[in-house]
């Protein structure tokens, strides 16, 4: 139990402190680390609980949470809800004292050249990485072609429309659960 | 951000100098109303546009010459916008104790309704109804993060060899299995290193001041 507790909070407050460009681009190490690393869940149910943290309210990384709850379970209960507890302040506090000492000398460089050169590098990185995470998370859920269609459905309409993302994961579990049960 | 126009919403315009630094009263109970509500109400996409119309415009709590310069740093920064701006603006409100409050009402009701959800999941996933529900709604998540994929590269694609960047981090991830802070520790320096400033007649287009997305 504690071992799995310290290798939540390491793992996590180490992608906490990588995660540039915002808490996705941090998926492909943490479904390799829960799946092929800890053993904590299979890879359909590290997807699973990334859809759930999709589709439920809060700051898309709250799959950390749903991460710590899972590595824990077999402790019971009580211990699973400590475990979600480690994730989500190993995942949340770090960055978030970066920020805050951060903001105290920002204004010494904010009008630094380098200050774009950091962002325009950062920005390329952070698509690869969402790339490899979209590849993860679609290698292991899609497997029909009717799945298929809705997440190239899904794609269009967040492209092209301005649906609201959760009312669409909302209407597609629907659609699913009437068509494919 | 002296020099830099831009279009002031309307609600904004009357009697409101962006530039007056006006230090607000606000109270922590006012700081965690409403980073309890942006919590339970932000889903992704579109979030930092939400929450300078929150503070800025509507409840006046930060100036844009404020604001920006908050959400030029976090971007910067590891970690998502929401979360850090979270501690940004409560850091300016009321000092360590506002970021901690801001923070803490930001996380806290996503924390106990996930942990719901989770429980829901791992008592129920496994029926034929869960499976069926769960493939719909990760079909939607794979749209969506593709839709992502899109947006953070038309952001980030301002030469060919950006397209590079891009795929030789995929590349790391994808085939050498390497954890995210190395394949950022090997490609980060190539990446600065290619946008490096550079003299005036080769300076790529100006992309803007931290937009506000």
């Amino acid at each position: 139990m504690n071992k799995t507790l310290l290798q939540l909070a390491g793992l996590f407050s180490s992608l906490s402190l990588s995660a540039f460009g915002g808490g996705k681009v941090v998926l492909p190490s943490m479904h390799q680390a829960s799946v092929g690393e800890y053993h904590w869940m299979t890879s359909q149910e590290f997807v699973d609980l990334f859809s759930i943290s999709m589709a439920a309210p809060g700051p898309s990384m709250m799959v950390v949470t749903l991460v710590g709850l899972k590595a824990c379970l077999p402790y019971g209960p009580a211990i699973a809800i400590l475990g979600a507890l480690v994730a989500t302040l190993a995942m949340f506090v770090p960055s978030s004292i970066l920020v805050y000492f951060a903001g105290n000398w920002w204004d010494h460089w904010k009008e630094s050249p380098w200050r774009h050169s950091v962002m325009n590098a950062i920005l390329p990185i952070s698509t690869g990485l969402i790339l490899a995470a979209t590849w993860i998370i679609t290698k292991t859920s899609i497997h029909s072609v009717p799945t298929a269609i809705m997440g190239i459905v899904a794609l269009a309409l967040m492209l092209f429309t301005k649906i609201n993302p959760v009312l669409m994961m909302g209407m597609a579990g629907l659609i699913s659960w009437v068509f494919l049960r | 951000m002296p020099g830099k126009a831009r279009h002031p919403d309307p609600e904004e315009v009357a009697g409101f100098s962006p530039s007056t630094s006006l230090r607000v009263k606000v109270s922590l109970l006012e700081i965690a109303g409403l980073f309890c509500f942006i919590g339970l109400t932000s889903f992704g996409g579109g979030i930092t546009a939400y929450i300078r119309r929150m503070v800025v415009t509507q409840k006046r709590w930060l100036t844009d010459d404020e604001f920006m310069p908050g959400l030029g740093l976090v971007q910067l920064l590891p970690g998502a916008n929401v979360v850090g701006l979270s501690v940004y603006i409560g850091n300016h409100l009321k000092g360590p104790i506002g970021s901690v409050v801001a923070l803490g009402s930001l996380l806290v009701p996503p924390f106990v309704s996930t942990c719901a959800l989770g429980f829901l999941y791992f008592h129920a996933g496994h029926t034929a109804d869960a499976h069926a529900v769960l493939a719909g709604v990760t079909a939607a998540a794979c749209g969506l993060m593709a839709s992502m994929v899109f947006e953070a590269g038309g952001e980030a694609i301002k030469g060919a060899f950006d397209v590079v960047l891009i795929l030789i981090t995929f590349a790391l991830v994808r085939f050498a299995h390497l954890h995210v802070p190395y394949v950022i520790l090997i490609v980060a320096p190539l990446a600065i290193w290619w946008h490096r400033p550079r003299p005036p007649k080769l300076k790529a287009p100006d992309t803007g001041d931290s937009t506000v997305s």
